[in-house]
């Protein structure tokens, strides 16, 4: 079988120097500033008063209860049941029992979580728009440029991937073009900054992405959650919860479990 | 096994805080003071770690404790100068080393007096808090202490610690239902801890022989305490203290068995019958001298226990035996 030729095309050394070192230095650069520029202008969480405190832990304080009640006998479990819910059907543990029962503040006008939504919208900004400028940038000065050969060969679907902006048809897939180097740096720096940065930095946007997706942890006491619903449903979840002891018959599970 | 620096110290015997606090100058000297913050030296340095801070707030606390002042100054400066003034902790920190510095009881009224000021300002800060109440409670005020804790689980319910202080105090002033209500709040937030199960068995067992209790409500306080060393048993095998108090529970129960009336099955709380409690009895019984057996030669896997409560035991079975033999004869 005939071999295929190897296409070789001579490139002057040079592009090296000032195109793939660049493109790289200024990516993992970029990076660097956008993990000091996140923490410099992430604000110190915020706050909370008290009453906003004894909210928020009033209700955890029922959702425990109602989780861990198989730890407590009967007697002291209905005990506190019936506390927890006269407490929460009452709105004892409201952060102001007088707004009870009216529709809950527009989250857009209310500046505490106002600021929760400016803290997002700088992070975004943080990512787009170094992003929007390195490209154009690279496009502007580096476009169609082949740059360099990969050391593995690839198939032919990668061409429209790695050959971006070079619109060559017979070319090797194996051939770079700049912008390409560029994706594959964005994707690729993790590593580095995680060498440089330590592991829990703000510079890859790929860990931004990822939480952008996960399911917020703080949702539960969100701005635009109504409280009193909260509490009312609580409530209703102690009422109905079946109470089992761990307590019951456990001497027997003790004779039969431990052979001396 | 040798005390470290990355575990809290308050359960420590003195030797062990001693030994600990004896590190101070070889610690002090060998971490870094401050860590950079620019990225520059964090690039050529060694990053820094959460344990080098737990291991100065450790050092602090047995410095503090074993009186060498100096050391734990130090540590705080530490802190201090890589956490701020301003933060919650290290302000706890901060109060800890003046109580220690204090010599009579009017500077810890102005340290108290401080703590009141920070709480003015910010009523959230849970560590000041509690330093407050600790100072309150060292003081002998009892009552103020006891009232400050109450106000913080009031708005903060599901804070373990602070429960378990609270259970702790109202049994000093043998406040034994307030005591028992608290030890079951921890244990909402703890299910599984045998060692939270064995403390509230205690505390069950101590209000049942206490004076005031009788007929009804003492039956229902040893038929729990029995459960609840039975329960810490399952949690954790071979548990010395559970053990314990289950022998304690059931010999005090066999030794009444002709008074104990037959109970209302309400509640589900009952003493099981006079058959099974001979039965736990025997059990608690041969698994305690087992374990004094094994800990006492040294064993492999054995070797945990600690010597005192090894020694009460031990007191406890041969009073049993002594008790046993005289009623042969």
């Amino acid at each position: 079988m005939a071999q295929v030729p190897v296409q070789t095309i001579h490139r002057d050394p040079q592009l090296f120097y000032w195109i793939l070192f660049p493109i790289t230095a200024v990516m993992i650069l970029t990076g660097v500033l956008r993990h000091y520029a996140t923490v410099l202008m992430a604000s110190a969480a915020k706050k909370l008063d008290q009453k906003t405190m004894r909210e928020q832990r009033s209700l955890l304080h029922g959702i425990n209860v109602r989780g861990n009640s198989h730890a407590l006998s009967k007697r002291s479990f209905t005990a506190r049941r019936d506390a927890l819910i006269t407490a929460y059907e009452s709105g004892a543990y409201l952060k102001d029992p007088e707004r009870r029962g009216q529709a809950p503040p527009n989250p857009m006008s209310d500046p505490s979580s106002m600021e929760g939504m400016m803290g997002m919208m700088k992070n975004q900004m943080a990512m787009i728009i170094p992003n929007t400028l390195i490209m154009s940038w690279i496009n502007a000065f580096f476009s169609g440029y082949v740059i360099m050969k990969l050391p593995f060969p690839l198939t032919i679907k990668f061409k429209s991937m790695l050959q971006a902006g070079v619109a060559t048809k017979d070319m090797d897939p194996r051939w770079m073009s700049s912008i390409s180097w560029y994706f594959l740096c964005i994707f690729g720096l993790q590593p580095v900054f995680n060498f440089l940065l330590g592991s829990d930095n703000a510079a890859s946007q790929m860990a931004q992405q990822m939480g952008g997706m996960a399911p917020n942890a703080g949702q539960m006491f969100g701005p635009g959650v109504d409280p009193d619903k909260q509490f009312l449903a609580e409530a209703e979840n102690l009422a109905v919860i079946e109470h089992y002891s761990v307590l019951d018959g456990v001497e027997q599970r003790l004779l039969e479990g431990i052979k001396v | 096994m040798a005390p470290s620096l990355l575990h809290p110290p308050s359960q420590l015997s003195p030797a062990a805080a001693l030994q600990l606090s004896q590190q101070a100058p070889a610690v002090l000297q060998n971490s870094p003071s401050t860590v950079s913050k620019s990225p520059f030296s964090a690039l050529f340095s060694a990053s820094e770690t959460p344990e080098l801070w737990i291991k100065y707030e450790n050092l602090l606390l047995s410095c503090l404790r074993t009186g060498d002042e100096l050391a734990a100054k130090q540590c705080l400066e530490r802190l201090v100068a890589r956490f701020g003034d301003g933060n919650e902790r290290i302000m706890a920190f901060k109060g800890l080393v003046k109580e220690a510095d204090a010599q009579h009881n009017g500077e810890l009224e102005t340290v108290l007096k401080e703590y009141e000021q920070i709480l003015r300002d910010n009523d959230t800060n849970i560590p000041i808090t509690k330093r407050r109440i600790a100072l309150l409670r060292s003081m002998g005020r009892v009552p103020d202490a006891v009232s400050a804790l109450v106000q913080l689980l009031d708005f903060s319910p599901t804070d373990a610690e602070a429960w378990s202080e609270l259970a702790d105090l109202y049994l000093s002033q043998g406040m034994y239902p307030q005591a028992i209500y608290a030890m079951e709040e921890v244990l909402i937030l703890a299910p599984n801890a045998w060692s939270v199960h064995a403390r509230l068995g205690e505390i069950l067992l101590m209000a049942a022989t206490a004076p005031g209790a009788a007929g009804a409500s003492y039956q229902k306080y040893m038929a729990e305490a029995l459960k609840r060393f039975s329960r810490s048993i399952e949690l954790c095998d071979d548990y010395l203290r559970g053990y314990y108090g289950l022998k304690l529970v059931t010999t005090k129960l066999l030794k009444e068995s002709a008074k104990l009336a037959k109970q209302a099955e309400e509640d589900g709380l009952v003493l099981p019958d006079t058959n099974t409690i001979e039965r736990l009895n025997e059990l608690a019984t041969a698994k305690l001298s087992e374990i004094i057996r094994h800990s006492t030669a040294q064993d492999r896997g054995w070797r945990g226990y600690d010597q005192g409560e090894v020694a009460v035991a031990r007191e406890l079975l041969s009073e049993d035996s002594s008790a046993a033999s005289r009623i042969e004869r």
